[in-house]
């Protein structure tokens, strides 16, 4: 499981909504295949504004002949991904990675649920295919509930359909799906899933993940992936901290980059 | 290549700044350790500390800002869980280390010249962002000059006292600390500084202040290394916002006998080798046999 950087080469890089766009680089063979959760960090060869690089998830890999192919799904949010989003076919970037742990799939459940917010559909759509394709899981088996602020907001729906065939999507405001929050049409299913059956993995913006603690309440095995400022992404740093409770339930501050970006949702302590 | 600082011989000039580069492993990916001249690890304290809450870091122009706050394993499990894996390697070892007080300072210092695989102490006087510790000790030369000696008197090992750039008269401070026995001084640590969000009129920064680093800090730290040089005999090593080999070499010809690299590592994991073959090809580029033969070479 070694990491480095790599010079990648963009594929693709197509605004599929507004403001969301989907990478596609292409790198080296050896490049290690990413498990799902994993992340690489981004940057722009050479420029040195913005300062540091990206974190960004993976959203899918695929291997050539002589090389292989990440895709990475993102949201103009700041200068640094308006820079990536600026950039065309053929454009250089550089990729370090992949980084960090990833979501287990041994967990030999029979419900498997994904929540997801947002382009937190991202390496949940990686650990679905993987969850498929290594952990021979059936389509069937897995429901997937997608949330997002707006119909302009769902991204990666159709790739999703082919994983999963349960899949409930949501809108704030109604406009794609149910008019609903993600973690509030999950909560109404939830008797469908015992807690010693179902393995719930999640990834989206803090106040979904902070509401679906208060649901689960700690019945459930649910794991997270989250998100935090950067700036090395590989524990050198010690600056991208979750507050968790460590294995004497003592407080403790653990890197999102290296400890995580997966961990247990009843490990994180909300302030 | 070689240099030696304070007794410690370095296969080269080039070292990983404290806090920048872990306890090396997180990099060994990334970097033949062998290679380095030094590895310095990230500060370590008499106990393991928690360290400040996030939000930690924020990006500014051209550097990053940065409040961790010092956390860090402590010295007894960095010498059991750490310093095995650095062991490894033919590198030596500078253990950085942090007191909040002149005794928590020597108790660190000889908890590590005992332990087997640490070849230097760094004594960080310097660290900006625990309120009760380090300003203080580092900005006042009595009480800079007062934990050198405390240090001094429980180990053997070569002890650079690394300086802060947050006080009036840098080499004044240097000078204390030379007096009272230090083998070399090494600067600068982070400026202090912060940011502002302007959607929430929030600091950026969950403890409203940070240390700033990378390369918006050069100048003012090439400025303090100069400044020093010429005010000490003991050797300078400069650090603060080097990218590059040709950002090594000016601190160099500014009176560094060695250079630490830091915020680099983060943007360029490779940065440090890159500025190892660098100088060595700028040495024999320019037919220079030694590379102690450009140091204090500035021409005014
Ligand atoms: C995230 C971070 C953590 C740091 N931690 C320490 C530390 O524990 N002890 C210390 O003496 N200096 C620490 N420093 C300061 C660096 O070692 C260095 O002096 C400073 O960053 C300037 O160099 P640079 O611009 O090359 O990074 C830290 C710097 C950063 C960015
Ligand atoms: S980003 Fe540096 S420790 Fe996580």
């Amino acid at each position: 499981m070694a990491k480095d950087i790599y010079i990648g080469e963009v594929a693709a890089n197509e605004e599929i909504q507004i403001d969301y766009f989907l990478m596609k680089v292409t790198l080296p063979s050896d490049f290690t295949e990413p498990l799902p959760g994993q992340f690489v960090m981004i940057r722009i060869a050479g420029l040195h504004d913005p300062f540091l690089s990206r974190p960004i998830s993976i959203y899918s890999y695929t291997r050539g002949k002589s090389n292989c192919a990440i895709e990475l799904l993102y949201r103009v949010v700041g200068k640094g991904t308006q820079i990536l989003a600026g950039l065309i076919k053929g454009s250089q970037v550089e990729i370090s990675g992949p980084l960090g742990g990833s979501y287990s799939i041994d967990h030999q459940k029979k419900n498997i649920v994904f929540i997801a917010g947002g382009i937190g559909i991202a390496p949940l759509s990686l650990l679905a295919e993987a969850l498929c394709r290594k952990a021979s899981y059936s389509a069937a088996a897995m429901t997937f509930y997608l949330g997002a602020q707006t119909a302009d907001a769902v991204v990666g729906l159709n790739r999703l359909r082919k994983l999963c065939y349960n899949l409930t999507v949501c809108t704030d405001d109604g406009s794609l799906g149910q008019k609903a929050l993600v973690t509030k049409a999950f909560q109404k299913d939830i008797k469908k899933y015992s807690p010693s059956d179902t393995v719930i993995y999640a990834c989206g913006p803090k106040a979904m993940v902070q509401s679906l603690s208060k649901i689960l309440d700690g019945k459930y095995l649910c794991q997270v992936s989250l998100e935090e400022r950067m700036a090395c992404g590989v524990g050198a740093c010690v600056g991208c901290v979750v507050a968790v409770k460590d294995g004497q339930g003592k407080p403790a501050y653990k890197r999102v980059c290296a400890d995580g970006p997966v961990f247990d949702l009843q490990q994180i302590i909300w302030e | 290549m070689s240099v030696e600082i304070g007794g410690l011989k370095l296969k080269n000039p080039v070292m990983t700044a404290s806090g920048t580069f872990g306890y090396g492993e997180e990099y060994a990916d990334y970097v033949d350790l062998n290679q380095l001249g030094a590895i310095v690890v990230k500060g370590l304290s008499l106990k393991p500390r928690l360290g400040n809450p996030p939000p930690r870091i924020m990006e500014t122009a051209g550097g990053m800002l940065n409040a961790v706050g010092l956390q860090n394993v402590g010295v007894d499990v960095f010498i059991k869980e750490k310093l095995p894996f650095l062991r490894q390697y033919d590198v030596a070892v500078i253990a950085n280390i942090y007191g909040e007080s002149t005794l928590e300072y020597s108790q660190v210092a000889k908890k590590l010249s005992q332990a087997e695989g640490v070849h230097a102490l760094e004594v960080n006087v310097s660290c900006p962002n625990v309120k009760k510790g380090g300003l203080s000790f580092g900005s006042d030369p009595k009480a800079a000059a007062e934990v050198t000696r405390r240090v001094k008197a429980e180990t053997h090992l070569p002890v650079i006292v690394k300086l802060t750039p947050n006080v009036t008269d840098i080499a004044a401070i240097a000078q204390s600390v030379e007096e009272a026995g230090a083998d070399a001084v090494s600067l600068i640590n982070t400026l202090t500084g912060m940011a502002i969000d302007l959607k929430t009129r929030t600091p950026h920064l969950k403890n409203i202040t940070g240390g700033l680093s990378g390369p918006a800090i050069k100048p003012v730290a090439l400025r303090m290394v100069w400044q020093v040089a010429q005010r000490v005999a003991i050797p300078v090593i400069g650090i603060g916002g080097i990218m590059t080999v040709e950002d090594a070499l000016e601190f160099m010809i500014a009176g560094a006998k060695a250079v630490q690299i830091g915020t680099a590592n983060f943007i360029n994991p490779h940065a440090t080798i890159e500025i190892i073959d660098g100088i060595r090809h700028y040495l024999q580029n320019n037919k220079i046999k030694n590379i102690n033969d450009i140091v204090g070479t500035l021409r005014t």
